[in-house]
């Protein structure tokens, strides 16, 4: 009650039933990000805001990507909470005016769970975006609360950047895609609450339509290469409410949104319910009046609905309608401006010796041969080798991306600090191990109940911030999932951290026969951390693979990965603390690190 | 004279279209991508992969009712060089213009991998570059991919080993004039060696020199 109670005082009166509805979407922990909006502004960032990081990567392309969980859903409907969670994210990138380009998952559960691999892989295959790397651990903390979280990434022209927001009164707002069922309602805060309690049915869950949504990439894109779009945004979490909301309270304008013309797959919902829906694949897009019936006429060839359903007005209200009814009608900046709870000052300890917690050895190629990896033809490094490669085809000058995903949650479980510090000095190994240099971060904050333990919390946020600070890699977009509860037991601090990096080269080395390296040293300490990197580039530059992972015994995915390509290694497997500074080196390694063979690739 | 033709036909759902338009310009084609609605006009017609229509009904059927359709099968009449990869396998065998059937593949799961290949056909324009019995590496990507005979075929390509479950491994088939070929693994994946792979590039490469030197059917 506490929110209700901050929102009628801002409103200095009662708040409607409608009111009520709208504001416990916009306000949830899902969209407000009550708890950690605080932490965020403190992170060294990067890029335009918006719905997903953008970061340059060469004079004409921007890449634009971000990292979204689906925990909540996941754990209830496993194939349709997994499938629209790539969904989501897929449109995010989309949004931007890039063209989705790769996907890569983080998965934490206790088994494989079939419904998750099926959702993501029926989903993203059917899309036609390569799922080309991600991670996957196995163990007993995630047996109630699986962690799916799904990172995309897209690659577009700088002229065609799209911002998130509406810049003129008078402009419209069309919403097109698929039409509008009662899927999803209070999807959002579901996702904000422990599993236990009386939401957590299947009711609360999206359905997906992966066609629909390949129509819509489509779709999207003609409008943006057609100069249609002004601004926009997709529709998730909160549906018509949180999309059309947002894009006018950023601009500091107001909407007057019509429920009436919105395309409805169930014709007897109420307002209210067009309003919240969170039926997928959905589109906001601003734009002009005159252009706004090129932008229909594309969606119709495109076979989707379409209708301009809103006016962009300069008074800052956000009125909703229905025919001559009014549903809505308050502050549009009132719906963003969610409460914020209070953050805590961590002051981190020394690290600690940390004892292995090891998550179970399985083969990642079990679920990632059920991806498909290699569509769109510009999967450079396939998955099993480290950080993906990806290339760009349309640059004149070659270049290419590479992209990871990399948690420690055993780590976390022990320090949270420390957890989501590791995690991004670890990513930074990868993306140099592939020859790429680290351009930005996408956080995933997956976290327990931080009203139970706030410090936590703030543990995980200050080491993302100290590590990002420290190595100089700033954060582009993130995603928080609170409350990953069940019964009030929690899953450790899960800090997952997507990394872009940058590739000039994109001849990657593979691994080759010859004799292979332990690099490096078995412990951690802080002060060797930047001549490591060092010595990781002069390596790859030198055309040694160096692998860089953390639990060198946990070699499933490599073996086999390497298998594929015709090579088997026979190594003693280096002995490591959890946290560590060895990388393995095929070929005579170049360099003022201990080294010491430890075996064989034939 | 002018360069052979491609066109690509992109089907609502449709995904590898674009990587099909870069292998046909990868070889010299003069290609474009054309839908539905459009006239064919062209030496060599590329059905790409993909999910036509979601494949909600049964893959393929729907995009073989399209208005295309019998736009393609002229044109395949004619002796025009038709090829279905992956869905647009599919979609030729629903239009009747390949034989037997694509069911799911025998593990009920969609399987993404490199798989080895054996050529058992070289008489054809589309495999003319290749030695008979040649083993090759091709991506695959599909889960339904399981080839059924319904009669004898002329089987082009075959699995070295139980992939999906197809009758005698059989990945790729021609008609009875060679002229319309279809097959799961995804040539256009393989055209360059920095991607793994340039296995493919010769099913492109023997098609462009067979029209070269055969001239197209082109109007």
């Amino acid at each position: 009650m506490k929110y209700l109670d901050i929102l009628e005082t801002r409103l200095g009166r009662k708040a409607t039933k409608e009111e009520i509805e709208a504001f416990t979407v916009m306000w949830s922990e899902h969209c407000g990000y009550s708890h950690t909006k605080g932490y965020i502004r403190r992170l060294p960032r990067v890029g335009t805001g918006g719905n997903a990081g953008i970061v340059a990567l060469d004079d004409y392309h921007f890449l634009a990507f971000k990292v979204e969980s689906h925990n909540h859903p996941s754990a209830i409907e496993p194939f349709n909470g997994a499938a629209t969670g790539v969904g989501g994210i897929i449109r995010d990138v989309l949004t931007m005016g890039a063209r989705p380009t790769a996907i890569l998952d983080s998965l934490h559960m206790d088994r494989i769970i079939d419904g998750i691999i099926e959702g993501i892989s029926d989903y993203g295959n059917s899309i036609g975006v390569p799922t080309v790397g991600g991670e996957l651990r196995i163990s007993n903390y995630y047996k109630h609360n699986p962690l799916v979280n799904v990172m995309a990434v897209g690659v577009g022209k700088n002229e065609h950047l799209i911002q998130s927001r509406a810049t003129t009164p008078g402009q419209v707002i069309v919403i097109f895609g698929g039409a509008t069922g009662r899927d999803g309602i209070h999807g959002a805060s579901f996702a904000s609450e422990d599993l236990t309690g009386e939401k957590a049915t299947k009711l609360s869950i999206q359905v997906g339509d992966p066609f629909a949504e390949k129509l819509l990439i489509e779709a999207f894109l003609e409008m943006v290469e057609n100069g249609l779009v002004d601004g926009a945004q997709d529709l998730g979490a909160g549906g018509v409410l949180s999309a059309t909301s947002e894009l006018v309270a950023r601009g500091n304008l107001g909407a007057v949104v019509h429920l009436d013309r919105i395309p409805l797959r169930e014709p007897d919902m109420l307002p209210i319910e067009i309003l919240i829906s969170e039926s997928q694949e959905r589109m906001a897009v601003v734009t002009s009046l005159k252009k706004a019936q090129k932008v229909l006429e594309i969606a119709r060839k495109h076979l989707l609905f379409g209708a301009i359903v809103a006016e962009v007005t300069d008074n800052g209200r956000y009125i909703a309608k229905y025919n001559d009814e009014v549903v809505l009608d308050v502050p549009a900046k009132l719906l963003e401006d969610s409460p914020e709870e209070e953050i805590y000052d961590y002051k981190p300890s020394p690290m600690p010796k940390f004892k292995w917690i090891r998550f179970k050895d399985v083969d990642a190629h079990d679920v990632f041969e059920r991806y498909d990896y290699m569509v769109g033809t510009d999967t450079i490094l396939p998955p099993g080798f480290g950080a993906a490669v990806m290339r760009v085809k349309d640059s004149s000058n070659s270049v290419g991306y590479s992209l990871s995903i990399h948690s420690r949650a055993d780590i976390g479980a022990q320090d949270p600090y420390w957890g989501a510090y590791i995690a991004v000095i670890e990513s930074i190994r990868k993306t140099l191990s592939v020859g790429a240099t680290p351009l930005a971060i996408t956080d995933g904050i997956n976290y327990p109940d931080p009203d139970i333990q706030p410090l936590g919390l703030a543990a995980q946020m200050a080491g993302l911030k100290d590590a990002c600070e420290y190595f100089k890699v700033p954060v582009a977009s993130g995603n928080a999932s609170l409350y990953n509860t069940y019964k009030g037991k929690g899953i450790p601090p899960t800090m997952i951290i997507g990394m872009v990096g940058k590739v000039e080269n994109l001849n990657i080395h593979r691994p080759k026969r010859g004799p292979i390296y332990a690099v490096g040293f078995p412990d951690f300490n802080m002060e060797r951390e930047n001549k490591l990197h060092n010595e990781i580039v002069n390596l790859v530059k030198s055309g040694n693979f160096v692998l860089s992972m953390h639990d060198y015994s946990r070699l499933s995915t490599f073996n086999k990965a390497l298998s594929n390509i015709g090579l088997t290694v026979k190594i003693d497997v280096p002995r490591t603390e959890p946290v560590h500074q060895m990388i393995i080196v095929f070929g005579e390694p170049k360099t003022t690190l201990p080294t010491r063979k430890i075996g064989f690739c034939f | 004279m002018s360069l052979p033709k491609a066109q690509v036909i992109v089907y609502p759902g449709s995904n590898c279209d674009r990587d099909a338009l870069w292998a046909c310009k990868y070889v010299g084609f003069d290609a474009e991508f054309v839908d539905i609605h459009s006239d064919v006009n062209a030496d060599l017609l590329v059905l790409p992969g993909g999910f036509s229509y979601g494949d909600y009904l049964r893959v393929g059927a729907v995009a073989a009712r399209e208005p295309i359709a019998q736009k393609i099968r002229d044109f395949a009449n004619h002796g025009g060089l038709v090829i279905g990869i992956c869905n647009g396998f599919q979609i030729l065998v629903e239009m009747g213009l390949l034989d037997g059937a694509l069911l799911q593949n025998s593990n009920g799961r969609f399987i993404s991998k490199i798989v080895e290949l054996e050529i058992t056909d070289t008489s054809t324009p589309f495999t003319n570059y290749y030695l008979k019995g040649e083993r090759i590496r091709l991506p695959i990507a599909h889960g339904f991919g399981r080839y059924v005979k319904t009669r004898e075929v002329n089987a082009v390509l075959k699995y070295t080993s139980d992939i999906n479950g197809s009758d005698e491994f059989i990945a790729g088939i021609v008609n009875s004039n060679k002229n319309v070929f279809g097959l799961m693994p995804h040539p256009e994946r393989a055209m360059e060696k920095l991607l793994g792979s340039d296995d493919g590039l010769r099913v492109f490469l023997s098609a462009f020199n067979y029209i070269k030197n055969h001239g197209g059917v082109r109007a």
